[in-house]
């Protein structure tokens, strides 16, 4: 089981006054190696906190969260960046690349934060690119380059590392239905490659691309549905 | 490599950003830049001081009645002592074994003159012979009044540089003969000239034999013996033996204290530094304020860069940037900005530190060690201005931050 959370809760509470909102109440979800899974929900569903906590770019107020059978819920924020480096590639609707990189420092980015060393990092992030079919865009920047085309770059980030996780928030959403067509292909073929894909959306079209689709409605799972 | 990364970043804004760095920059620079001026300047004056106090040599000493007066109290009771004269140096030389060359030298002012030209309230100085011996004056061309004109008290003269200028711009001064006060003096020569320290002209002067300074203006001078011994082992012990000789010859009894003092070069330089330390101590204090405006400029900057660089920030630790991530790359971009800031502000104050010396009497010297140390303060500001905005970076939540439009 690459992913297991039992009975995970998130709390935020607003403003001094104690109000509470329960974005998340009591989430058990099983992701096996491999999979290809949908998170789907309309906005304020919890999805996006949902994301955050398999994302380890948070912690929930209660439960367990193994990721490979590691207890990631209860530990600090050095702890987190260094499984969130190891672990999981992520991959947003803004695309998230630093402005004034070049595609290539773009992709080593992940690398340098686990201290590979210099040749080794353009190497990967060269074949991580040429993976993505950009292995001519490598000294371009993002301001040079189209929305699917960032949105590869982003995708390079992600795989460089070998994560055991895609993690893909609304990948397709500042992207046109072709070229959100084409970045899909490449979560399918990521996929067919053996990696383990989830991607969140409120998209029932991006959907339906995976294996399995998990519904998020106020906090809970509502339903989860296998396709293929 | 994230370090050289971190400072290749900094120099990039920096270019790409050429108004704000120089607005960012200004204030290190002129902090820089103003500490650097001061301490060149002041290591010139010490530099200049110790030149003239250790050309005195280690191995000389004085002796006078007054020795160095701190206070009106002081001088009032020192000018009760009874006057050195030339039997003491006489007795000195004779009784003191360890005493390799002895003298002695007073001073007096007076009008000097050369046909219709005159020079008021220059130095006459009455010397022994000897006075080569501790003497930073050089000759250039004649010679010193001779011992043998010393013990006879001969009217011989050594001019300065001033006197030589003045009196005589067009012709040789040595060989003509030289009033001074209501006696005329042969010139046998005339000094190199010495330029002038603080704005004080130290070219005024003229040497002759203390013998005949004795005769002419006045036993009853301020004199000051000077020592000079072998080697600097047998400093204290000559001094000693000097001591032993002006009590006995003065008769203070044993339970009391010496009615003389003795100086040597370390008093005088003791002395410099108690009247300059507090005052250099103040002018770099003053300057310094500027670097702490620079250092507060650079920190508004970098708090800036933080805010505008949020989303940067949410993306590094998405992928796995620590703190410590963080927090070194911004402080290397301010380190790096102080730095620049740094070694500009180095350049343009030694710059202002060589005109200044060039066009005003202040001497100054740029030193190794005062360019590093301006660096190291540029580094410091740096790194005291920069950790807050670092740390603020450091501790940002990845999720709001990626969330930040």
């Amino acid at each position: 089981m690459l992913i297991k959370t039992e009975n995970l809760w998130k709390v935020y509470e607003i403003g001094n006054e104690k109000v509470q909102v329960q974005a998340l109440r009591g989430v058990d979800l099983d992701v096996k190696k491999g999979e290809y899974l949908a998170i789907m929900g309309p906005s304020g569903s919890g999805k996006s906190t949902l994301m955050n906590l398999i994302g380890c770019l948070d912690t929930p107020t209660q439960g367990k969260y193994y990721l490979n059978s590691r207890l990631v819920s209860q530990m600090n924020d050095d702890e987190l960046a260094f499984i969130r480096n190891k672990e999981i590639g992520f991959v947003f609707q803004t695309f998230n690349l630093l402005p004034r990189a070049t595609a290539l420092h773009n992709v080593e980015l992940p690398l340098i934060y686990n201290g590979t060393e210099s040749k080794e990092r353009l190497e990967k992030a060269r074949k991580a690119l040429k993976m993505v079919d950009l292995e001519d865009r490598v000294t371009h920047k993002p301001n040079e380059l189209s929305g699917g085309e960032r949105q590869r770059v982003a995708i390079a980030r992600a795989i460089v590392n070998n994560p055991s996780l895609i993690l893909a928030d609304e990948p397709t959403g500042n992207l046109d239905t072709v070229t959100g067509a084409d970045i899909m292909k490449l979560f399918d073929r990521l996929h067919t490659d053996g990696n383990t894909v989830i991607i969140v959306t409120h998209e029932p079209d991006i959907a339906k691309y995976a294996d399995r689709v998990v519904h998020i409605r106020d906090g809970m799972i509502e339903k989860d549905e296998r396709l293929k | 490599m994230q370090f050289l990364e971190s400072v290749g970043m900094a120099l990039r804004s920096l270019i790409s950003n050429k108004l704000r760095s120089i607005l960012t920059l200004i204030g290190v620079i002129i902090g820089v830049m103003t500490v650097i001026a001061v301490v060149s300047i002041i290591a010139g004056m010490n530099k200049y001081v110790a030149s003239q106090i250790s050309s005195l040599g280690s191995t000389t000493f004085f002796v006078d009645k007054f020795g160095i007066i701190m206070s009106d109290e002081e001088y009032l009771k020192a000018l009760k002592r009874k006057d050195l004269n030339l039997l003491d140096m006489e007795a000195i030389k004779e009784r003191c074994p360890l005493c390799w060359k002895v003298g002695a030298r007073a001073v007096a002012f007076r009008k000097v003159k050369f046909r219709d030209k005159y020079l008021s309230d220059i130095a006459i100085v009455g010397a022994t012979a000897n006075i080569t011996e501790i003497s930073s004056i050089e000759v250039g061309s004649g010679r010193y009044p001779s011992e043998f004109e010393n013990d006879h008290n001969r009217r011989v003269v050594l001019i300065g540089w001033e006197i030589a200028d003045n009196l005589f711009p067009d012709k040789d001064p040595l060989d003509k003969d030289l009033k001074i006060g209501n006696h005329y003096f042969r010139i046998v020569g005339v000094a190199k000239k010495r330029g002038t320290f603080l704005g004080q002209n130290q070219d005024d002067f003229v040497v002759i034999p203390i013998t005949t300074f004795n005769k002419l203006f006045g036993t009853r001078r301020f004199m000051s013996v000077f020592v000079k011994v072998e080697n600097f082992g047998s400093m204290q012990e000559a001094q000693d033996q000097v001591r032993l000789v002006l009590r006995a010859r003065r008769h203070v009894p044993y339970d009391k204290p010496d009615d003389f003092s003795i100086m040597t070069s370390d008093t005088f330089m003791d002395l410099y530094r108690t009247f300059t330390s507090t005052a250099f101590l103040v002018m770099i204090g003053v300057s310094s304020i500027a670097l702490v405006v620079g250092g507060i400029v650079i920190m508004n900057i970098m708090l800036v860069s933080v805010t505008e660089r949020t989303r940067e920030i949410g993306i590094r630790k998405a992928v796995g940037a620590k703190k410590k991530n963080i927090l070194w790359q911004f402080l290397i971009e301010a380190v790096t900005l102080a730095v620049v800031g740094g070694l500009i502000g180095v350049s343009l104050g030694s710059l202002i530190a060589k005109i200044i010396a060039a066009t005003t009497p202040l001497p100054a010297a740029i030193e190794a060690w005062s360019v590093i140390t301006g660096l190291i303060i540029a580094t410091s500001v740096g790194l005291f201005f920069g950790i807050f905005p670092a740390m603020k970076a450091a501790k940002l939540d990845p999720i709001a931050c990626l969330r930040y439009e």
